[in-house]
């Protein structure tokens, strides 16, 4: 990370490198702010912090100043309730917390959290540190560069079907992924995640690599995203399928009108054909990416056809010995290149080169294609038929009466579980629910009866964490 | 709040016609299986959801036996009326 903002400021120290509701600051003042901030972590003795912060120059600040001084920074949601996120913090052996947040100085310097030892530090203590500034000058005039030994970094996962955990990182093994990228200054990417995600990271990763500027709305919902793309020039966007559909429902009901983007990434869900079809649609002159990653296994594969799912051929096989994804028994295996080293207060997971490890992705081969159908954790056993909700999900969510769907499993008595579903009806549809009842109906009669969705109620937005849908959540 | 009895016998009527059985033909005696209204296992659970969303409580989830006739689950709410 500290070499890629390094490579940066040095040929293009003037370009913006972030663009945040608060500031712009380019490569070279960036990585001034990351020289700082290791000089003060490294006279404060500090190896180790949590991070809570919204603001994206700041957090890349804080993440190049902590991969230079080798401390391991921990980033939690920025609007994480203070008490929470104090506690969580602790719970990972945190005793320094970095943020802007008055509410949660306030908490540290009252005490009133159950949290133990908890210092609260802001950014600017650390950029602004005099004492270090000169150890700062210092290392901007060494010849050698700035990372020498372990890079960690740590990583909560969004917890989508359960509690988040940590998964610890190299900063070292992460840049693997963006070893052979050239400069690309004109891209102006939007960071529609959070830098507290792998997906995140992995945008931040791209976006330094290639010297190009991060556009970094907060709050970043997809009407945030909306306006910067078209405030601030976005060229490129990476986001959730699920992301992309608001996003889209968004301008649509603006009557916005889009900029022409380069880039198209979607990840973290299976992309339907739908949506697929949309974007290649409102956005013509476009490449489609979908990339599969994840926060433990790290980034796996790239599907750049524009259809869903992945090709067969693109399978590990006798004939394509390299690849690194392969099916087995219905579920997606893959073996990591620039996964996690392990979780936090757990050893190094003892994971030999080329060994493959289940995703928990269940798949299913047609025409050709490896389609996702759903998290093992997400199957719903409807008297003992196993129903995979995407299908269901991808049909409703195509009708043009529907913005969005999320299908989820609901408690029976009689079954165990039946289909449900929620569904946000499309703005400008005109479609009241009865109509709407009548389309899914349509839209699901070729499946099987215990797929069928049994209860449908409308709601205004779909539940998200992290960008994706929850679902498997029987409510 | 109790369940009003023609608020119940409205909602299994509005159930059956999404479940394709007709709004007609049925009475308070008709039998929820078999030869009566037929209901299989998965539209008895789409009903047993709809009557717990509108009246908080269902006569299939809440008790040891399933109703068997639509008697039984106007009697469930009347029961429910009279605790």
């Amino acid at each position: 990370m500290i070499l890629l903002l390094e490579a940066a400021a040095a040929d293009a120290p003037d370009r913006t490198a972030v663009v945040t509701p608060e500031r712009a600051p380019t490569y070279g003042a960036l990585l001034d702010d990351a020289r700082r901030i290791a000089a003060s972590l490294q006279r404060r003795g500090i190896t180790r912090f949590a991070v809570a912060e919204p603001d994206a120059a700041w957090v890349m600040g804080l993440l190049a100043g902590a991969a230079l001084a080798g401390a391991e920074p921990c980033q939690f949601q920025p609007d994480t309730p203070a008490a929470e996120l104090a506690t969580q913090a602790a719970a990972l052996g945190h005793t320094v917390v970095v943020t802007r947040r008055q509410d949660l100085h306030d908490l540290v310097r009252d005490g009133g959290h159950d949290s133990g030892q908890l210092e609260a530090l802001r950014p600017e203590d650390l950029a602004d540190d005099a004492a270090a500034t000169a150890a700062s000058a210092a290392a901007a005039q060494s010849d050698s560069p700035g990372e020498t030994g372990a890079q960690p970094l740590m990583i909560r996962t969004t917890g989508t079907t359960g509690l988040p955990k940590a998964a610890r990182h190299d900063w070292r093994v992460l840049t693997q992924t963006v070893a052979g990228i050239r400069p690309a200054p004109t891209q102006r990417w939007l960071l529609a995640y959070g830098l507290h995600q792998f997906a995140g990271i992995q945008i931040l990763l791209h976006v330094v690599a290639s010297q190009a500027t991060l556009v970094a709305p907060f709050p970043r919902q997809p009407k945030d995203g909306l306006e910067a793309m078209i405030r601030d020039g976005v060229t490129c966007v990476s986001a959730t399928p699920t992301y992309w559909r608001f996003l889209l429902t968004e301008a649509r009901s603006r009557r916005a009108e889009l900029p022409p983007l380069e880039q198209i990434t979607l990840g973290g869900e299976a992309s339907p054909a739908d949506l697929l079809d949309d974007l290649r649609t409102t956005f013509p002159g476009a490449r489609i990416s979908q990339v599969y990653a994840s926060t433990e296994l790290g980034s796996i594969t790239s599907v750049r056809d524009g259809r869903p799912g992945i090709a067969v051929a693109d399978l590990f096989s006798e004939e394509n010995p390299t690849a690194n994804v392969r099916v087995t028994d219905g579920e997606l295996w893959v073996r990591p290149a620039a996964g996690m080293l392990g979780y936090a207060g757990q050893p190094n997971e003892a994971t030999a080169p080329g060994e493959w490890r289940p995703t928990g992705d269940l798949v299913e081969i047609v025409d050709g294609r490896v389609l996702f159908r759903g998290r093992t954790s997400e199957v719903i056993n409807v008297g003992g038929v196993k129903v995979h909700p995407l299908p269901v999900e991808e049909r409703i969510a195509a009708l043009d009466s529907v913005a969005a769907a999320r299908v989820f499993g609901r408690p029976s008595k009689l079954t165990g579980f039946i289909v449900a579903a929620e569904i946000v009806p499309a703005p400008d549809a005109g479609a009241d629910h009865e109509q709407i009842r009548t389309d899914v109906n349509g839209a699901v009669s070729d499946l099987p009866r215990a797929w069928q969705p049994r209860h449908l109620s409308f709601v205004e937005a779909i539940e998200t964490k992290g960008g994706k849908t929850v679902r498997g959540t029987a409510r | 709040m109790p369940a009003d009895q023609d608020k119940v016998r409205a909602l299994i009527g509005d159930f059956l016609v999404r479940a394709n059985k007709g709004a007609d033909g049925w009475t308070d005696q008709s039998p929820l299986w078999g030869d009566g209204l037929g209901l299989d296992s998965l539209e008895a659970a789409e009903l047993s959801a709809m009557l717990e969303d509108e009246f908080g409580t269902d006569p299939f989830s809440a008790g040891d036996e399933f109703p068997e006739t639509v008697s039984d689950i106007l009697a469930f709410y009347a029961a429910v009326k009279t605790e």
